[in-house]
């Protein structure tokens, strides 16, 4: 029975060998003790405890800080050791907002793997610095953001009129002269005045002090043209501290993203809604074909290089997008992590955008159609097609702009085709004003080389004919492209509801008379060798016919 | 009356003296075991000990007999309760701060990660142990009359040891454990197949009621947690407790371990090196004892392959427990317990998966909630329980594998089990079943008509077959329950290595994928 004993003994050895191993390490051996032991403060040797940065309303408590604890409040750490060096200051002090709402990562881990999150069991790792701008969209919603062409445009008005000698933007300009502000001559500093809010009469302001002053003011402001105070005015609203996340919004902005995915309550419905993308498990993401670490951030370059090697069966298009394009939208895609925040801590921008659905998009024609509808109809309304999908019709050709007045665009816009990818962007949740539309409307003539409707003044519905003659007629003529019932194909669908509701005779028949330059629809009264010429009758005939396929 | 010369103060000066002398004998009131007499009144005056009959035989003293797992059971809980009440001092049962308090164990309470770990590693060395105990008494054949009792309160004590794991498993209110207490309470409303398809769920929804009693509420919230903490700490622990008590005292009063027929002549060489060493006269008889009821060692073959309880069987014992420990603790420091990110209604894990001990219910569940989650375990449970009335031979009692048929019988039962619970399993996964090739198929049909209805039918075919070929209830009995454990853990390993998400077949979760 001896075995009993050994076992006794063995086991025994080995559970106080593990134990007294397990109190040693977990109480004198941590990384932190260490970090803290080498660093040094302006009174010598610090404290070694453990140091976090607690706030409630924020649901933190954030032990970065006994690591870095340079960052820790009080601390001033002299000792040359990067980790323990001080945070750079920024907007937000970290001592009262804590680490994670803008880094992520594990506040209350005490190691360095869990707390960057780089552990298995922790699925959102901290951002990379490359993205850092992304954690604004934690809590702000960047409102009216243009489009990039129109963002550049207007940094480049603000370099331009040389605003940046008075005033500081982001860390930049704003030189200071010798003796600080004795000159006069320093602006505040704008960095964030989209939030914050700025004077709206600060030309008048600017333009009468330079009238009654002399000296630098007098020789440093002038007028200013309308078109460049428009352009100001776009890149003063937008200014928020965190210049990347906007140039990355507006990239989402020009590439009409919207017109498939949802983002909050705005938004296409055909793409996955992406309010919360930026919160993405990557334990449930296919990793199979990105390289590099398996982080949200890489996964999201890879999807936006080819959609389908991310997602398998994904129906978007790879969209041919440049390094650059991708890294911003990449960005913009991370800074869609909003989280439910206390009230003293919602941000203006977050309210209006929650609250009062106000625009993330500015809302001028040319950035609602670079937001919304270049997806599908392309940069300069020449409609797309992208390999697999149906395709998408022009908008810009003179033939259509020629015929389709400002209210058949207005109406198409506002109820959409029901059934088709085209929504009817008016007439849902948060959709498009009146005001909207029509300045949208606006934009695809001016797109379109500003051709306006020719004048009509006959009834909506004029035409007459035999409609079983019609449906001869369309049945051997258009069938082929339109569907046997205009389902549509190849080309649009004619029996839909809502274009029927809205359509007029002189657009159809003209339509079908003049046809479409630079599309298969030729038109039917011009001679071809393949099909015969119809005769007006027999246009009107088809006409006729299309009307009836609205009882069905 | 005072003797003469009395003084009371020099008496009280000399109990001050002796205080250490007199504590010592009142605590260890035999003096110090060091005789065969003492040794056993050490035993019978302390009441925990006493669960222990005073001499125990030299067969239930072999390795190979028991193999320690009922010890080990019983050490597996005993670290759970010590390393789980260390835990209640830091762990708080409210659904806003339970996360947090256990990351706070995790990474700031001294030492707090590894009791925790330990304490999980514990949990689900139990599970393991107290499957392997049953299986143990079965192969021994131990169940036998008049043991019959003990096998019911083991029974109790499985489902009560689940149940302990279970209700554990949501408490540190993570995804995972969210997700896996989800899935379990929709278990619970597995009836609801039933009465859906016979229409009468309306008003009378015992799967509904079911879910509802578990969770007190018909979700995962704030009073689920509660409700799995209380019974979890103390309801269950105090359930299990009494249910052990009752488990070991049984053991005694039916005689000590099962012992084949002639055991006596089996332990012969092993006793040769243990002498009587009663060298104080006997001041009790063995007389009291045999009052009770069946064959105790000491009454019916004295007392020359018994042993003294202390310190033979007490060695075993708490060897057995610091070995168990020792694997615990070793298993703590490779590993941590899980810890997904905070529960989150709102973003389902997929898949969702049970505790592993429930994942080859979850699997049959995923063919039909009611056979999977209520009709296939009644089965099996109430199978389990009455296994001692169904075979009630005596050849074998106490050899592994006894009775007829014996291992050859259960080799044979595991080529069977595994071969048709991997083979119906494999035709499922790979051609679908009968949802896949009639949509329209009434739901009773497949209730009835599933993977796991099939498996269980071949499995009570081959039982029947074997009782039949053997011409033996035990033949019957080694059968089936050889099958039964092979599909748990065909099941198990299935639902746990090989499903993903949606619940779909996968060779390595590498290949999940998801977006």
């Amino acid at each position: 029975m001896n075995k009993n004993k050994y076992l006794l003994m063995v086991s025994s050895i080995g559970v106080f060998l593990l134990l007294a191993i397990a109190a040693v390490s977990e109480n004198f051996l941590k990384e932190w003790q260490g970090i803290q032991s080498n660093a040094r403060s302006t009174e010598g040797p610090i404290g070694i405890r453990l140091r976090q940065i607690n706030n409630p309303s924020l649901n933190e408590t954030d032990r970065c800080v006994t690591c870095h604890v340079g960052m820790a409040p009080g601390e001033q750490i002299v000792s040359r050791q990067k980790v323990a060096a001080a945070h750079k200051p920024v907007v937000h002090s970290p001592t009262e907002m804590g680490c994670t709402v803008c880094h992520g990562g594990q506040g209350q881990a005490t190691e360095k793997e869990d707390a960057h999150g780089t552990v298995h069991f922790w699925t959102e790792p901290m951002l990379p610095a490359k993205y850092a701008y992304a954690s604004c969209g934690t809590c702000h919603t960047p409102l009216n953001v243009p489009n990039l062409p129109t963002l550049t445009a207007a940094r480049k008005t603000f370099e331009r009129l040389d605003c940046y000698a008075c005033h500081r933007v982001d860390g930049r300009g704003g030189t200071l002269r010798p003796g600080g502000n004795v000159t006069g001559m320093e602006g505040p500093d704008l960095s964030h005045v989209g939030l914050k809010g700025y004077n709206p009469d600060w030309y008048t302001a600017h333009l009468e002090r330079s009238r009654q002053s002399d000296g630098a003011w007098k020789s440093v402001f002038g007028e200013i043209s309308d078109e460049d105070r428009a352009s100001l005015k776009i890149f003063l609203d937008i200014q928020m501290g965190a210049p990347r996340l906007i140039e990355a919004k507006a990239q989402f902005n020009t590439l009409g993203c919207a017109g498939c995915h949802a983002v909050g309550s705005f938004g296409g419905d055909a793409g996955v809604n992406l309010s919360l993308s930026g919160f993405k498990d990557p334990n449930q993401l296919n990793f199979a074909n990105v390289s590099g670490e398996r982080t949200l951030s890489n996964w999201i370059v890879q999807h936006f290089r080819s959609p389908a090697s991310a997602v398998a069966g994904s129906q978007m298009p790879a969209l041919g997008l440049s390094d650059e394009q991708i890294d911003l939208l990449t960005l913009y895609t991370l800074s869609l992590r909003r989280r439910s925040l206390p009230d003293i801590y919602l941000p203006k921008d977050r309210v209006k955008a929650m609250r009062f659905g106000s625009r993330e998009f500015a809302s001028d024609g040319e950035t609602i159609y670079t937001a919304v509808c270049t997806s599908c109809h392309g940069n300069n309304g020449q409609g797309t097609r992208w390999a697999g999908l149906s395709p998408n019709p022009s908008i810009t050709s003179p033939d259509f702009l020629a015929l389709a007045s400002d209210d058949f665009l207005f109406q198409t816009i506002k109820a959409g085709r029901p059934g088709r990818p085209m929504l009817p962007w008016g007439d849902r949740e948060n959709g498009f004003n009146a005001d909207e539309i029509r300045s949208l409307v606006a934009y695809i003539r001016k797109l379109g080389g500003n051709i306006q409707a020719e004048p009509d003044s006959r009834p909506r519905i004029w035409a007459t004919g035999d409609p079983n003659i019609g449906a001869a007629l369309f049945a051997s003529n258009c069938s082929g492209c339109h569907g046997t019932t205009g389902g549509g194909g190849e080309g649009p669908a004619l029996g839909n509801k809502a274009f029927l509701a809205n359509v007029t005779d002189t657009y159809l028949t003209g339509t079908i008379t003049r046809g479409r330059r630079g599309t298969i629809m030729q038109g039917f009264s011009y001679p071809s060798p393949i099909r015969r010429v119809l005769t007006p009758a027999e246009i009107e005939a088809i006409v006729v016919y299309l009307r009836t396929l609205n009882a069905k | 009356m005072k003797a003469e010369g009395y003084s009371a103060m020099h008496e009280f000066w000399g109990n001050l003296r002796s205080i250490p002398n007199h504590v010592y004998r009142a605590v260890f009131r035999g003096g110090p075991p060091k005789t065969d007499r003492t040794r056993s009144s050490f035993i019978f005056g302390n009441v925990f000990l006493h669960l222990h009959s005073v001499r125990t035989h030299l067969w239930s003293l072999r390795w190979s007999t028991t193999m320690g797992l009922g010890i080990m059971t019983t050490a597996a809980f005993l670290i759970t309760l010590v390393t789980g009440i260390l835990l209640m001092f830091y762990y708080k049962p409210y659904t806003d701060v339970a996360y947090q308090s256990i990351k706070d164990i995790h990474f700031i309470v001294p030492t707090g990660r590894l009791i925790r770990n330990i304490h999980r590693w514990a949990a689900n060395l139990m599970v393991v142990a107290v499957i392997l105990h049953m299986a143990r008494a079965f192969y021994t054949a131990s169940y036998r009359k008049p043991r019959e009792f003990n096998w019911f309160i083991g029974w109790g004590l499985l489902v009560t040891t689940l149940g302990l794991s279970f209700t554990g498993y949501l408490l540190p209110w993570d995804q995972l454990a969210y997700w896996a207490i989800t899935i379990g309470a929709n278990i619970a409303q597995s009836p609801r197949e039933i009465t859906d398809a016979i229409g009468i769920t309306s008003w009378f929804d015992i799967g509904g009621l079911q879910r509802e009693i578990l969770l007190g509420s018909d979700r995962v919230g704030a009073e689920a947690l509660i409700r799995f903490y209380l019974l979890h700490v103390m309801l269950l622990p105090l359930m299990l407790a009494g249910l052990m008590a009752v488990h070991f005292w049984r053991i005694r009063k039916d005689g000590g371990l099962a012992k084949p027929e002639h055991a006596d002549e089996r332990v012969i060489d092993e006793a040769k090196e243990f002498y009587p060493v009663f060298t104080d006269v006997p001041n009790k008889t063995y007389h009291l004892a045999a009052v009770v009821k069946g064959k105790t060692p000491q009454v019916g073959s004295g007392p020359e392959h018994t042993v003294p309880s202390m310190p033979h069987l007490f060695y075993a014992e708490l060897g057995v427990l610091m070995l168990t420990t020792l694997i615990c603790v070793g298993l703590a420091f490779m590993s941590d317990a899980p810890l997904k990110e905070l529960a989150n209604p709102m973003v389902p894990e997929n898949p969702a998966k049970a505790p592993w001990y429930f994942l080859g219910l979850q699997e049959i569940v995923s063919f039909s909630a009611f056979m999977g989650g209520i009709g296939i375990p009644m089965l099996c449970i109430v199978g389990l329980g009455l296994i001692p009335f169904l075979d009630r031979e005596k050849k074998g009692t106490g050899e592994w594998f006894g009775g007829p048929g014996g291992w050859k019988l259960v080799k044979w039962s595991m080529v069977f089990g595994f071969g048709v619970s991997i083979a119906v399993e494999a035709f499922a996964i790979r051609f679908g079943w009968l949802r896949e090739w009639l949509p329209d198929i009434p739901q009773m049909i497949i209730t009835f008509v599933n993977p796991g209805t099939v498996i269980t039918l071949c499995f009570a075919i081959y039982s029947i077959w074997s009782v039949r070929r053997y011409n033996s209830t035990r033949a019957g009995a080694l059968a089936l329950f050889t099958c039964f454990l092979c599909g748990f853990i065909v099941l198990t390993v299935i639902g746990t290595y090989f499903r993903g998400p949606n619940w779909n077949f996968y060779w390595s979760p590498a290949d999940w994928g998801g977006h």
